[in-house]
């Protein structure tokens, strides 16, 4: 009998159901069904695409940076060990820069992120639904900006409706599917830059909020203002940057130094990445400074003949200082954990001088008035108002911010030998998405 | 779950409560030729699991029923005899074999064996074989021991990353490493830095078994893709107690130094590459009007920062910086000891061992502390409990990974015009050194691993009858590991923000149960069949959390609390669970027949609950040839066997614990939580899962003085699992599907032969070689190729190839007419110096085509000498670092010596391009970087000398024994790098194989050692 129940208690023991234990929850991460099942879920991912837009790739300095690089002339000089930037600074670019492909990568997830806020956007109490959708939008617009510029020609380089754009994806990726949208031919410059606008200008009246560390109205109307420079929209531009200037509150800083290094949004600031030691990038930063403050090793310097740009008096090129070995380095970027700005209210003097200057016009001030403003917060008088020196300013003003190769371009300048519109100067699609991409994905000419 | 065993374990104790009557027999085992005694015999009752072995002087004392019982006694080296027991006295008298291996028992997943009847392929090594082996890590340890087990540590950091694949690779994303399972229970491969494998002392190992082929390794299931290594720890064996200890003090140097440009050449060959590009630009810099700008005067202004105080132009300095990256003072101390004994009920071993290996680089190196109690008590002649239980700590000094600017090795890239120390006696540090400086980051930082582990068990067996019988097991692997890191102001890290610290805490802890029944029954003499059929689970939990902050007041202060600034931290969780069910029957019919089958169902935690439960079944037969009467007569062929097996093991290992899922996680922005996806879901996701065929020839000649194996196998994975890149516009980058395939075909042979065998003179030898080709035979089935060239590497993934192939450009050698390093276009004979237009070619396969061991064991009177050689054939490797160290003087790091082979003037053949500040000529991934890995190498030698009887006696010692030994002593290979065993550590992996980034040369270490017995 006793045998019997040890037999009987032994062979339970083998078929005990543990297959309950097999159900084990992760704690890191949520599916993806739960994240949109939910008003605060949404709300959280659109935070989460601001993080991603603010990730070192995109515009917590690479993009900047790679605007910097291929501008660079005899300015700057990448002295770095990563051979990623310096293939772009030298303009002999392979299709398997990762710098590359991670922009580009980034770039989409937060399009895709952006594309499921959109999709699942009823979910969103209706008070706060226009406001969400306002805000994905803008991230997608920009982003989609952000990307054309890199791996397109330029709009002004003419034939934008037969150079290819990018690929525009407007659904969300879900189950795990890559379905025929995403195996789509690129659209067109011109359409990629419709897909742009049509986003900024939907976004701009229900997105509200402030100006600062999340998109605004103003932020909208900034982006747009580059947009519409871009493509040649000068009256656009105007428009747009009249907007942030009339109706945003930012300000000028007095002194131009404190438009930079702060830990905290500057009164100047439109669109500005937060920083902290705890969290965000700033590759600007991570490039530009020294080890000195917590940098690399200075991997891009500033050569005397981007400093023998500025007047002597100027505020602008006081900023600047020597390193250790007596090299110049950019005080924009000098400490570590400081705000990134993504759009200043500078700029927007800068573009509504230039595009009220093109039109003939005086929309909000003279193209004089905007030019004195900055001038003078640099230290510096008046000088005459023509097409050249609203173009010199804005390359002092925003010398290493991340427009160089976007004005170069837009001016139909050479740079290092290359014409404005030379294929070296636009990306290639990044290998690894020729190569998964079904044929379907050309690569840019010259790659 | 837990209650149930509970219950059980109750019923147990209970029932061994009846009395069973029974008798005392003792006697005397001895040679049946030398009369001799024969200790350490097995002694056990036949049906039962009750047993003893012979003490030093042969004999031995059991309980057996008090009808008589029939006593099988076996020992190594000779033929296993049965007798029958009934009196008081059993002498019996053991025939040597000379069989050696047949006899020997072998461990296999929930039981165990005789060689001579298994029909799978397992290789078995002695623990004795590998005892006080210099190294850190037990897979170490069995570098070349056993065919077919390829292993290669990263480089000679201790505790580091050693990789072992049994019979080739298995897997692309999934785990490659086998299952290590000590005494019965699943032990943890993983942990925060380090290898977990290095916590494990192997000096209580009694043996190493480890399953090869499918059919042994099958019971394993869904963790036995990759083979199984069984580790089977020293138990005690009743008689007197028996104390080992053992000293041992060794010296560590490094296998090889690369050597790089001294002072001199650094100077002439950088102004010389300055120049060059200076003219290629139009520009001639030695005409004073036009040096200004010019390359070579950002040369000069280079040198003159570097040379710091002193003078580059009159050579004032010329440091060797590849030697600092060394500790001129490694050693290696080790202390061991050990007391086992028992009586008939209890049996113990008792262990304490330290061991502290210096690595041969700066700030690395590895103490351990450890400890094992490992206890046996017969509660009654059914029922017995045990305990195996190990406790240790390591605790380690790491450096660097190989990639970062702080590893010591990265050190070489600093120029000899730079001085050791500034005037001021400090260390030189940027700007003058040209990055930092990693003897910095040594002299000025910390980072400490200190791990405690204990991995035990706890078990009952209860006998139900002489062929029935239950096993329980209850086994736990905590792993608790603390990193503390900190670099001061002056280090890579700490630079710009006063000091940076780190605390990093993990625990793991696996907690596994096995649950069994064994039958065993002989039916009318012909017919053997013992049968296992249990199941077992498996939880695994890990958890982590870290802190880290920056602007430490001073260099003493380094731990958080003085951070004045605390930068982030986090926790993280991670769950996994197996369940499995089991069963097994081996047959034997007439003593020569035999038959396995097998079959495992596992259901894993990590797949979705459609894909959750595989089946993995396995079945082999043998057939002992040499038991036939037609073989009878002859004295040729002593043994021979034929077998075959074939079996499904499955992977589910490595890949995440939720891989199937589509997963969002937690980010931050503005001091903010948010979402963003992290993960692209694939429901479908299934096991991956490994066919394997093998066939067999066991032999013996000659009365079994020469013996070996020889198998051929076919091993196919399919339904690899892969990460296949999507369309970035999707929103990831890849996804996890069941596509790929994979094959392994190899060949494996092993010889033994006892060369000589007199009274004093013996010498024996062991051969053992694998071959063994791998292949993928699919990808995600649109792709036949993944290029892998990063501009650093080429590992590649290609249909009809090894996996990890280097598939690049084919480097052309420099342009005699200008020097361009020239590459060939896809026709392969038409050369370019555009690499973007370099047609791209297999120009390299990292996995060995053979890998073989060579022991060779001599004794004379009290010597012994023991002399293993290893090696590693047909395969290459790649420098990363190429166009760092060798780049034709690219930028300011020091270069390898084989550049003053440069292109100079028009005319000159050569494999170096033109020098060229700046230049980036041929500095790509190409074959330039690629050579061949082939070695030999003097694994392990050692000579030891057993002092003679009567001096031990008279010293009251039972043994004692002297021995000098050397690991890594010489080495043979046509590779230029430091150390042709080599997978850098950053990027090791199953595809990422055979490259070569500054990781450092393996350990060479002689040591002397004494070991005494009491």
């Amino acid at each position: 009998m006793k045998k019997l129940s040890i037999y009987i208690i032994s062979a339970a023991l083998l078929v005990t159901g543990c297959s309950k234990k097999l159900d084990v929850q992760p704690t890191q991460s949520v599916d993806e069904e739960f994240v949109f099942t939910s008003d605060a879920n949404i709300k959280a991912a659109l935070n989460g695409t601001y993080d991603v837009v603010s990730g070192a790739s995109l515009l917590g300095g690479d993009v900047q940076m790679y605007s910097e690089l291929l501008g660079a002339g005899d300015e700057i000089t990448w002295v770095g060990t990563f051979n990623q930037p310096d293939e772009i600074y030298r303009k002999e670019i392979l299709t398997n820069n990762s710098f590359i492909s991670d922009t580009y990568l980034q770039g989409y997830r937060a399009i895709n992120i952006c594309n499921n806020i959109l999709a699942n956007i009823n979910t969103v109490n209706p008070a706060d639904r226009d406001r969400v959708k306002g805000q994905a939008l803008f991230l997608r617009g920009l982003v989609y900006f952000e990307l054309v510029e890199l791996f397109a020609k330029p709009y002004s380089a003419g034939n934008v409706g037969t150079n290819p754009g990018l690929q525009i994806i407007l659904t969300p990726t879900v189950n795990g599917e890559v379905t025929a949208a995403n195996r789509v031919a690129r659209s067109s410059v011109q359409d990629t830059y419709a897909q742009v606008v049509a986003d900024l200008v939907a976004a701009k009246p229900i997105i509200g909020g402030e100006v600062g560390e999340y998109g605004s109205e103003y932020a909208v109307s900034a982006i747009l203002s580059r947009v519409y420079l871009q493509m040649g929209n000068y009256a656009g531009a105007r428009d747009e940057a009249n907007n942030v200037i009339e109706n945003s509150g930012a300000e000028l800083e007095t002194d131009y130094a404190k438009v930079f290094n702060n830990t905290s949004a500057s009164k100047e600031d439109i669109y500005v990445l937060p920083v902290t030691a705890q969290d965000g990038s700033n590759d600007l930063q991570v490039y530009f400074s020294i080890t000195d403050y917590g940098a690399r090793d200075g991997d891009i310097e500033i050569n005397e003949d981007h400093i023998d740009l500025y007047d002597a008096s100027d505020a602008r090129g006081a900023l600047f200082y020597l390193d250790g070995s007596d090299i110049y380095r950019s005080g924009k970027w000098k400490f570590q954990y400081r705000f990134l700005p993504v759009v200043r209210l500078g700029e927007m003097y800068l573009t509504r001088a230039e595009a009220n200057f093109r039109l003939g016009t005086s929309i909000g001030a003279t193209p004089a008035q905007d030019m004195l403003a900055i001038r003078s917060r640099a230290g510096l008088g008046a000088v005459a108002t023509n097409l050249a020196n609203i173009r010199y300013e804005r390359r002092l003003e925003l010398a290493h911010e991340g427009q160089r190769i976007q004005d170069i371009k837009r001016f139909q300048e050479s740079i290092d030998g290359f014409s404005y519109d030379a294929n070296e100067l636009v990306f290639p699609i990044p290998l690894r998405e020729i190569n998964a991409g079904g044929g379907v994905l050309t690569q840019n000419p010259g790659y | 779950m837990m209650k149930s065993t509970l219950l059980l374990l109750l019923v147990f104790l209970l029932s061994g409560s009846m009395a069973w009557a029974q008798t005392t027999t003792s006697g005397k085992i001895t040679d049946s030729k030398s009369g001799a005694a024969i200790s350490n015999a097995s002694v056990i009752v036949k049906g039962t699991s009750s047993g003893t072995s012979t003490g030093q002087d042969g004999s031995f004392r059991i309980d057996i029923p008090s009808g008589g019982a029939t006593l099988v006694i076996s020992s190594l080296g000779y033929t296993s005899k049965e007798v029958s027991a009934s009196g008081t006295t059993t002498n019996v008298t053991l025939d040597a074999s000379g069989t050696k291996n047949l006899d020997e028992v072998v461990v296999v997943g929930f039981g165990t064996r005789i060689k001579k009847d298994l029909t799978g392929n397992i290789a078995k090594v002695k623990g004795s074989d590998v005892q006080n082996m210099p190294v850190t890590n037990l897979n170490q340890a069995l570098q070349g021991r056993a065919a077919g087990v390829f292993v290669e540590a990263n480089s000679g950091k201790v505790g580091e990353g050693v990789k072992v694949l049994i019979r080739g690779s298995g897997s692309i994303s999934a785990s490659n490493s086998p299952l290590y399972v000590i005494d019965g229970i699943p032990i943890s491969n993983n942990s925060y830095s380090g290898s977990p494998i290095s916590d494990i002392n192997f000096n209580d190992v009694e043996s190493f078994d480890i399953l090869k082929d499918a059919s042994a390794a099958a019971i394993y299931g869904s963790r036995a893709a990759n083979g199984v290594v069984l580790i089977t720890t020293k138990k005690g064996r009743s008689g007197k107690t028996n104390f080992q200890v053992n000293s041992q003090y060794g010296v560590n140097k490094p296998t090889h130094y690369r050597g790089f440009l001294n002072a001199p050449e650094y100077v002439a060959l950088l102004r010389e590459a300055a120049i060059n590009s200076d003219n290629l630009d139009g520009i001639d810099p030695l005409d004073p009007a036009q040096y200004p700008d010019s390359w070579l005067e950002f040369a000069e202004g280079r040198l003159d920062r570097y040379s710091g105080w002193s003078d580059w132009r009159t050579n004032q300095t010329n440091t060797n910086w590849e030697k600092k990256a060394f500790d001129p003072d490694a050693m290696t101390s080790a202390l061991d000891i050990s007391a086992s004994g028992g009586t008939d009920r209890t049996k113990y071993y008792l262990s304490l061992s330290y061991l502290n290996q210096d690595g041969i680089l700066i700030g690395n190196r590895l103490k351990r502390l450890s400890s094992r109690i490992n206890l046996e008590q017969a509660v009654s002649d059914k029922f017995k409990i045990g305990l195996n239980m190990s406790l240790s700590q390591t605790s380690a000094g790491r450096v660097q990974v190989d990639n970062e600017f702080a590893t010591p090795m990265q050190i070489v890239a600093l120029s000899p015009v730079t001085p050791f120390y500034d005037q001021d006696g400090n260390l030189s540090t940027l700007p003058v050194t040209t990055y930092n400086n990693p003897y910095i980051d040594y002299a000025e930082g910390k980072f400490k691993a200190v791990i405690y582990r204990n991995i035990g068990n706890i078990f009952g067996q209860y006998n139900f009858s002489r062929s029935l019988s239950f096993r329980t097991e209850f086994g736990v692997d905590i792993q608790n590991q603390n990193d503390d890191q900190f670099y001061g102001p002056n280090t890579t890290y700490g630079t710009g923000s006063n000091g940076y610290g780190e605390s990093d805490w993990f625990r793991g802890l696996t907690y596994n149960t096995n649950n069994y029944f064994t039958f065993k029954k002989n039916f009318s003499q012909k017919h053997d069949l013992e049968a296992v059929a249990g199941m077992s689970f498996q939880d695994y939990n890990s958890e982590f959390a870290n802190v880290y902050g920056e602007q430490f007041p001073n260099q003493q202060l380094q731990k958080l609390a003085s951070a004045g600034l605390i930068k982030g931290g986090t926790s993280r969780e991670s769950n996994s669970t197996f369940l499995s069910y089991f069963a097994r029957a081996n047959y034997k019919f007439n003593n020569r027949y035999l038959v396995t089958l097998s079959g495992r169902v596992d259901g894993s935690s990590v797949f979705g609950n459609d894909n959750r439960y595989g089946f993995f079944p396995a079945a082999s037969l043998g057939w002992i040839v040499s038991e036939e009467n037609f073989m009878q007569g002859q004295k040729l062929l002593s043994f021979l066997k034929l077998r075959g097996s074939w079996g499904l093991t499955g992977n589910a290992d490595g890949f995440g614990d939720f891989a199937s899922r589509g997963l969002w996680g937690g980010v931050a922005y503005n001091g903010t939580g948010g979402l963003a996806s992290t993960q692209l879901a694939n429901p479908d996701l299934k096991w991956e899962k490994s066919n394997q065929l093998d066939f067999g020839i066991d032999f013996g000649f000659f009365n079994n003085r020469i013996s070996g194996e020889i198998d051929v196998y076919k091993r196919k994975t399919e339904d690899l699992i892969y990460s296949v890149p999507v369309p970035g516009n999707t929103g990831y980058s890849n996804k996890l599907v069941n596509l790929g395939a994979m094959e392994n075909k190899g060949l494996e042979i092993v010889l033994n032969s006892d060369n000589v065998s007199t009274r004093n003179f013996k010498w024996s030898s062991n051969l053992n070689l694998a071959f063994n080709k791998n292949k993928i035979t699919k990808l995600d089935g649109d792709q036949t190729l993944i290029a892998g060239n990063d501009g650093r590497y080429l590992n590649s993934l290609i249909v009809g190839e090894s996996i990890g192939v280097f598939y690049g450009p084919k480097f052309a050698g420099a342009d005699p007419a200008n020097g361009d390093a020239l590459y060939y276009l896809q026709d392969g004979k038409t050369t370019t110096n555009d690499y973007n237009a370099a047609g791209n070619f297999i120009v390299g396969n990292p996995n060995p085509k053979l890998i073989a061991g060579f022991g060779n064991s001599f004794s004379y009177k009290g010597f012994e000498l023991n002399v293993l050689f290893q090696g590693v054939f047909g395969n290459q490797i790649q420098n990363g670092a190429g166009g760092f160290m060798s780049a034709s003087f690219d930028w300011f790091d020091n270069q390898t010596r084989d550049q003053l082979d440069r292109w100079q003037k028009p005319g000159d053949i050569t494999q170096v391009p033109q020098l060229r500040l700046g230049g980036g000529n041929g500095i790509s991934a190409s074959s330039r970087y690629v050579e061949d890995g082939d070695y030999v190498r003097l694994k392990s030698v050692t000579l030891a000398y057993n002092f003679p009887a009567s001096l031990i006696r008279r010293a009251k010692l039972t043994s004692a024994k002297f021995y000098v030994t050397g690991v890594n002593l010489l080495t043979f290979t046509d590779y230029k790098g430091w150390d042709p065993e080599v997978n850098t550590d950053y990027r090791a992996g199953n595809r990422n194989q055979g490259s070569d980034f500054y990781a450092a040369p393996q350990i060479k270490n002689f040591s002397v050692g004494l070991n005494l017995g009491f």
